[in-house]
């Protein structure tokens, strides 16, 4: 079981996640609300994504392998288990809601194509990704 | 000649292959062109880069135009000159590749790439891949035929408004039919991210000629480029409009903000840094 990231965490890291966003969607960084759609709200592309991730990385000198939050809402769960045929199952669909509790109920659909999860992403999301890969990397790096 | 492998290859030949990591290879600039611009320079090290990623992918996938960290523009490549090609792979996966690469001209570099990163999508999407694994046996074995390329690709741009040394926008009309479109891909055709590059810099030079002022005669180049990215494909048929914003100049260089838009949405964004052309 991972350890629950509070909120005074992901505030620490907001302000640098948000500037990066704000760079990376050439957006100004008043427009990043923690909550924030990123594709809906923020008009992010899937190369945003990529782009996103690698800036992070070199922010925050951390590793961040792609499809780092699909994989981590998946857990220990068999990939057969999560999705079938491109849509999460009723388990799968649990899990990444309880895995991307900051996204606001409403945004969840079901069925849902995993296609579809990025369109769940919020700045707040990304702040989670990189503490966790703080707390991944090794003491000292 | 049919377009595939010829309208919009840049690579004759792969010298060095080391598996997934980097690669060397040549492109013997044709002679009959009129000239050869830089940004076509960095198409032909990302081919590179390319056919090391579809080659470790199996031909199943293959990367497409996405993210320039930085570009360095050092000199000119001219025609009748042979480029020697490099790339190192930082990563690449069945998602995306990373990788840094430049190319020399007799020993000289001409351009150096960092920090690029590019979307790696399904082959068939684009392409036949037994057609695309036979041409990277031809360039790891004798090598493609010399001066494939027939003749540069145009670009159409109209002015549509300008602020002197400040602003401009223009539009740029993508050809709905263009022989570059049979190799750049012959199953979807998409307008190359470093021709919609090469007419970002021929308006950022134009508009910062007007801030930098120099000497009479002087003329302005891109000395790097930062950030760019490409958000979506665009299409044949479509027309681009390119929005140019120059900063103050600091000493002999002025950094432009560059954004393209397709129907009112953001396709492509990045910034250069333009500068007085030194020497000769």
């Amino acid at each position: 079981m991972q350890q629950q990231i509070t909120k005074e965490e992901v505030m620490a890291v907001y302000p640098t996640v948000a500037k990066i966003l704000a760079d990376a969607l050439g957006c100004d960084v008043e427009r990043v609300k923690l909550d924030a759609s990123l594709i809906e709200d923020l008009d992010a592309e899937s190369i945003d994504f990529l782009d996103l991730v690698f800036r992070l990385e070199r922010a925050f000198k951390v590793k961040i392998p792609r499809g780092k939050i699909v994989e981590d809402a998946r857990g220990e769960l068999a990939e057969s288990d999560f999705e079938q045929q491109g849509v999460l199952t009723d388990v799968g669909l649990k899990r990444l809601r309880e895995f991307l509790s900051e996204v606001p109920a409403e945004r969840f659909r079901s069925p849902m194509k995993a296609a579809d999860i990025p369109r769940l992403f919020t700045p707040e999301t990304f702040c989670k990704v990189v503490i966790r890969a703080q707390r991944a990397a090794p003491a000292g790096t | 000649m049919g377009g595939r492998f010829c309208a919009f290859s840049f690579v004759d030949r792969i010298t060095g292959l080391d598996a997934g990591a980097g690669a060397r290879g040549r492109f013997l600039i044709p002679a009959h062109l009129p000239r050869f611009p830089s940004p076509l320079v960095c198409e032909a090290v990302g081919q590179l880069a390319a056919w090391v990623a579809m080659a470790k992918l199996d031909f199943r996938r293959r990367p497409v135009a996405g993210l320039a960290g930085e570009i360095e523009f050092l000199q000119d490549a001219n025609p009748g000159q042979v480029l020697n090609l490099e790339v190192n792979v930082e990563s690449c996966d069945e998602d995306a590749i990373a990788y840094e690469g430049c190319a020399h001209v007799n020993g000289t570099p001409v351009i150096k790439l960092s920090r690029i990163v590019g979307p790696v999508l399904p082959m068939t999407d684009f392409d036949s891949p037994a057609a695309v694994r036979n041409d990277f046996e031809t360039l790891v074995g004798e090598g493609a035929a010399g001066a494939r390329l027939e003749s540069l690709p145009e670009l159409d741009l109209t002015p549509l408004e300008r602020v002197p040394g400040k602003s401009l926008r223009a539009g740029l009309r993508i050809p709905a039919d263009a022989p570059f479109f049979s190799d750049h891909f012959p199953l979807r055709p998409v307008f190359p991210g470093t021709l919609l590059l090469e007419a970002e810099m021929r308006l950022a030079c134009d508009l910062a000629a007007d801030a930098l002022g120099g000497p009479p005669g002087a003329s302005v180049t891109v000395i790097r480029t930062q950030d760019s990215k490409i958000r979506s494909f665009i299409d044949p048929g479509q027309t681009v409009e390119i929005r140019v914003v120059i900063a103050q100049p600091q000493g002999d260089e002025a950094m432009a903000t560059i954004v393209a838009l397709l129907n009112g949405k953001s396709v492509a964004t990045g910034r250069m840094a333009v500068g007085l052309r030194k020497g000769p």
